[in-house]
């Protein structure tokens, strides 16, 4: 692949309670491009993801060792260096969850809040980043005369996109998907996968999936995890291009 | 098959909660009797809560010790209030898992602790402190009594508070947390907007609780039947008047005006509980 890196893992072990998750991966993700990693059950793959942003780390009994950077404003950070900021860093590494998680306020105030928590107080740069990031997802027309109802009143597929738009608001870099349409009939899923692939465009996505028909459809990279005798082995397929 | 067992242990439970409703009214209506002949001398009961107290001129109002207890408690509620909001978030939001553990233990047992040892540490510690901080008085005052019950009543709102905390769905944490919020933004704009009820709840127990003690103020803020001026001034509570003229008399008219003060209090635990759900209910509304 000729994309440049963005970001590179060295040598990363993790483990709950000593129990070991992934032992040694070593791997390279391309900027905007989709990457999606698969394997199967409890080989890491969702724990790979929460790596990239430090969310595991409350997670009582977790550990990790090795090295990962991501590269901002053309250089290599070392996310886990003592300097970097954490709310920065979840700032521009978004992260969509296997089950919707919408908060219980209003669709308007659910996509404003990454906002809120970043210190944006002016009203209308708000209400314009909300339509636009509900634009971006796909979002705006179902919900745009009823911003004020909660948003646990959406359907499944559409607190999904919900949730896709509150990630996207502070425009990240690097979006983290986890298994984003296991939770939603076929047709959400198909809307789902759409808009993924035109977010492409302007962040480097990294997916975790079980389906390999939908894996098929929209990756440009897949890593595939697999774990024997404590090993984590990790197999490249570089989807071929289409004619 | 299931209905039969089903249906007997709806009739057994039905059982303790008729009978719990019936307590309840009957002490309502035996206040009211027993109180009858004053509300009847004195006219109207609602003449009785405004009146003062001066039994040598036939004037048997109670206003006095409405104002006290409503002060001492609501000044009570002021000062737990944060206390116990502080003491909750340390314990499930911000503080290490093992010294969370460690206080609530602490805050449990503070819950078993009688009444009336409040009462002497009061008297022997914080009284003493009050009459040299302020050189007013006797240091038996409001300030003195809701200092103690405000110690008295945190740990039930401590406990109300941290269990609604750990309510909160760990998913909307985790949701807040990937947005890049620190944990004062997720506990300000994710737990507390979740667990209100539960504040709100924990709050109204306490306030209860609060309203409904008599050790504290009988012992702490002096007794004093009068309209208090400042929170440095002795004052009466309902429940110490009960307690106080219980203790002295049992034929009089002033005995009869401690079902007035029972009433009295029965009717504003009523309107706080009241109060409370109507608010609940109203927020509901908008979700």
């Amino acid at each position: 692949m000729n994309k440049p890196v963005k970001i590179r893992t060295t040598n990363l072990c993790f483990s709950y309670y000593n129990h070991p998750v992934l032992q040694d991966v070593t791997l390279q993700f391309f900027e905007n491009s989709l990457t999606a990693i698969v394997g199967p059950s409890g080989v890491g793959k969702s724990t790979f993801l929460m790596t990239l942003n430090r969310l595991w780390e409350e997670i009582p009994g977790a550990r990790m060792k090795g090295r990962i950077e991501i590269k901002f404003n053309g250089s290599f950070h070392d996310i886990y260096a003592r300097s970097y900021s954490l709310p920065q860093l979840r700032r521009a590494v978004g992260m969509v969850f296997q089950v919707p998680n919408p908060l219980p306020m209003s669709i308007f105030k659910n996509i404003a809040l990454p906002l809120k928590l970043a210190g944006i107080r002016d009203r209308s740069l708000i209400s314009y980043k909300v339509e636009q990031a509900l634009k971006r997802a796909y979002l705006w027309e179902e919900v745009k005369d009823r911003l004020t109802d909660s948003a646990l009143k959406l359907s499944g597929g559409q607190q999904q996109r919900l949730c896709i738009a509150r990630a996207l608001i502070l425009e990240p870099e690097v979006l983290l998907v986890d298994e984003p349409t296991s939770s939603l009939d076929g047709k959400a899923a198909s809307v789902i996968e759409e808009l993924l692939l035109s977010l492409r465009e302007h962040c480097t996505i990294l997916a975790v999936s079980h389906y390999w028909d939908q894996v098929k459809r929209i990756a440009d990279v897949v890593v595939e995890l697999s774990n024997s005798h404590h090993q984590s082995n990790i197999y490249h397929h570089q989807k071929p291009q289409p004619v | 098959m299931i209905n039969i067992p089903e249906k007997a242990a709806e009739k057994l439970f039905l059982l303790p909660t008729v009978i719990s409703i019936a307590i309840t009214i009957g002490i309502f209506g035996f206040m009211l009797l027993l109180g009858l002949p004053l509300i009847i001398r004195g006219g109207h009961f609602l003449n009785l809560l405004a009146q003062s107290w001066a039994p040598g001129s036939g004037l048997y109002g109670i206003y006095p010790m409405i104002v006290g207890s409503l002060s001492i408690a609501s000044l009570s509620l002021v000062f737990a209030f944060p206390l116990s909001l502080g003491c909750s978030v340390l314990i499930s939001v911000v503080g290490h898992e093992v010294f969370g553990r460690f206080l609530r233990g602490v805050v449990q047992l503070m819950t078993g602790i009688p009444t009336v040892i409040y009462g002497f540490v009061g008297v022997f510690l914080l009284v003493p402190r009050i009459r040299e901080i302020f050189q007013r008085g006797s240091g038996m005052c409001i300030l003195s009594a809701s200092l103690m019950l405000a110690v008295l009543i945190s740990p039930t709102m401590i406990l109300f508070f941290t269990d609604s905390f750990d309510h909160v769905p760990k998913s909307y944490g985790q949701a807040a947390e990937a947005l890049g919020a620190s944990k004062g933004q997720k506990f300000l704009y994710v737990t507390l907007p979740c667990a209100w009820r539960g504040v709100l709840t924990g709050l109204i127990l306490a306030g209860g609780r609060a309203l409904g003690d008599t050790l504290i103020a009988l012992m702490l803020a002096g007794n004093a039947i009068q309209i208090p001026g400042s929170v440095l001034d002795s004052a009466r509570t309902l429940t110490s008047h009960i307690a106080l003229v219980f203790a002295a008399d049992y034929e009089s008219l002033e005995f009869k005006s401690i079902f007035a003060c029972g009433m009295s209090l029965y009717l504003l635990a009523t309107l706080l509980v009241l109060g409370a759900r109507g608010l609940w209910h109203r927020n509901e509304g908008e979700k």
